[in-house]
């Protein structure tokens, strides 16, 4: 993109520059380790979108959204200018780190700023895919990256549009983003249908409304329970709707450990799923 | 006063009449270097408004936005006529702070949130330098904003980025003084690597002259003016008492304060 697109840049928040050393090199002006401060960076980066640039910022996810948010609602939504912003480390991809590092409410946080886009690729080819299709959409684009992708189900993607992965009748299961993987030790071969969820704001409620038929729903979320409630709600008005959560609960996460640590404690397992989906079915 | 000074202090008075709302000491204070800039610096024209060469002006103090109607609509960008019997009406695009998204031309920015429009310029400004513009960047800010950590952060990275086509105002009217012990200005940004000018803010040739000098000053380094200047200035009333800092005139206000700002 920097190599062929004269009107992108790049900027990082001190992170991943072994990655990129040759365009830091090659385009000083537009690829830059601009230093550690990324609420002025995207204030920075909104002047660039407003002379018709398309900057991506990239950073460390709660850094990025948090100590930013008043830069996102001013600088990028009040105004409409686009930007992209790409995060590593949420919700807990730095599981010895401590909360400073944990962003649970990522995806609530982006919902909070209306005009705001939020995309969760499962995998490093959805990740391009989802870029691609949003990146010169005009709007700030929000991506969540992880460590920890999917390995099993590699499926294509559209940006602002769910994948039917498989149709059942007992239930509807919700898997977002690198919890494909999880969602399918479970649910292959069961009768329940699997809606697959990369892009969470603006949320595909049509995939939803036509796809849950018995008003039965397991969401299978990495990041804070309830995240999506709103828009599955909204996607299903005046239908009885009955409920399960695979999530992080809404606490301060104080333990360390590895990741796959993480994810035991706080359930979102296969095992979990399996058990939150009988109890759906029942 | 000069006559025009007059008349844009006038016109400020009479639109945060109209609209029950403003900082008019804040106004009054930045009105002169403004007028200054659209009328002796910029390459800015209602004609031109839109072009992709165009110098921009961006407000990061944006209590003062009320400033740049006056100069807006003596420029023939806008109309009084357009802007008074709506400014602040609920479905006005017109109000004391802007909303960009209802312009073709004449607002480059929004404000309100303190330490925004500095970053931004100097986005702007390095945007300028990627697309090979000679537009030139003006910002204006407050003294009492450079409290905010991201006007320093941005300050940074127009040095390192040496965006010698930036300009950064500070409307000096020492408001910080009432909160911190800043210390000196011109010492903190020359250290941040600024060119950095001092001149009386009320004085238009000092102002026009520094900023000339600055604009041609192509050296890799960001251009600052300290532009000193007095909250309220051009009318007693407003200068002595600091409840202007956030009052609209009733009638007998504004026919009184008006009858200052002639006098002065």
């Amino acid at each position: 993109m920097i190599r062929n697109e004269p009107d992108t840049s790049f900027f990082t928040v001190d992170i991943g520059m072994w990655a990129i050393r040759d365009v830091l090199r090659d385009f000083p002006e537009r690829c830059t380790n601009v230093g550690i401060y990324e609420d002025g960076m995207l204030s920075i980066a909104a002047g660039m979108a407003r002379r018709g640039l398309v900057p991506t910022v990239f950073g460390i996810q709660p850094y990025l959204i948090e100590r930013t948010l008043e830069q996102i609602k001013m600088d990028l939504a009040y105004q409409k200018l686009g930007i992209n912003v790409v995060g590593t480390g949420a919700a807990v991809d730095y599981p010895k780190y401590g909360y400073s590092h944990y962003c649970a409410e990522d995806v609530q946080v982006i919902k909070s700023i209306p005009g705001c886009e939020f995309v969760a690729p499962g995998t490093a080819k959805q990740f391009i895919q989802l870029f691609n299709q949003s990146y010169r959409d005009g709007k700030p684009t929000f991506f969540r990256v992880s460590d920890h992708p999917n390995t099993e189900y590699d499926v294509d993607v559209s940006f602002g549009k769910a994948n039917v992965i498989q149709t059942g009748n007992r239930a509807t299961v919700i898997a977002v983003s690198v919890m494909l993987d999880e969602v399918m030790k479970v649910c292959r071969g069961k009768d329940v249908t699997v809606l697959y969820y990369t892009t969470l704001e603006p949320f595909d409620a049509q995939t939803l409304a036509e796809n849950c038929p018995t008003g039965k729903i397991l969401v299978v979320e990495p990041e804070y329970e309830g995240s999506l409630l709103y828009d599955i709600h909204k996607a299903l008005p005046g239908r009885p709707l009955r409920i399960e959560q695979v999530a992080f609960p809404r606490e301060i996460f104080r333990n360390y450990g590895t990741y796959q640590e993480k994810m035991a404690y706080y359930g979102l397992t296969a095992e979990k799923i399996d058990e939150k989906l009988k109890a759906l079915e029942s | 006063m000069t006559p025009i000074s007059k008349t844009l202090r006038k016109e400020a008075l009479f639109l945060s009449h109209k609209c029950q709302d403003g900082n008019l000491q804040s106004v009054f204070s930045c009105l002169d270097v403004v007028w200054t800039l659209y009328d002796r610096i910029m390459n800015w024209s209602p004609e031109t408004a839109q072009d992709d060469d165009r110098d921009f002006f961006i407000i990061s103090k944006g209590q003062a936005t009320l400033a740049l109607y006056p100069v807006l609509i003596e420029k023939g960008m806008f109309s009084m006529d357009e802007i008074a019997p709506e400014i602040g009406q609920f479905k006005s695009r017109y109000c004391i702070q802007t909303d960009l998204t209802k312009f073709s031309g004449g607002i480059e920015n929004n404000a309100g949130s303190l330490g925004h429009g500095l970053p931004f310029a100097v986005g702007i400004a390095n945007a300028n330098l990627i697309k090979k513009s000679p537009s030139q960047v003006y910002v204006l800010c407050g003294d009492g904003e450079f409290c905010e950590g991201t006007m320093w952060e941005s300050c940074i990275f127009a040095s390192a980025k040496k965006l010698d086509n930036l300009c950064v105002i500070i409307d000096d009217n020492d408001s910080v003084g009432a909160m911190v012990d800043m210390g000196s200005f011109h010492a903190k940004l020359t250290a941040f690597g600024f060119d950095v000018f001092e001149v009386n803010g009320h004085d238009m040739e000092e102002t026009e002259k520094a900023l000339r000098e600055l604009r041609g000053m192509k050296n890799g380094k960001p251009k600052a003016l300290i532009a000193h200047t007095v909250r309220g200035y051009g009318s007693p009333t407003m200068t002595e008492h600091d409840i202007w800092f956030h009052k609209a005139p009733n009638e007998a206000e504004l026919e009184m304060l008006v009858k200052e700002v002639d006098a002065f």
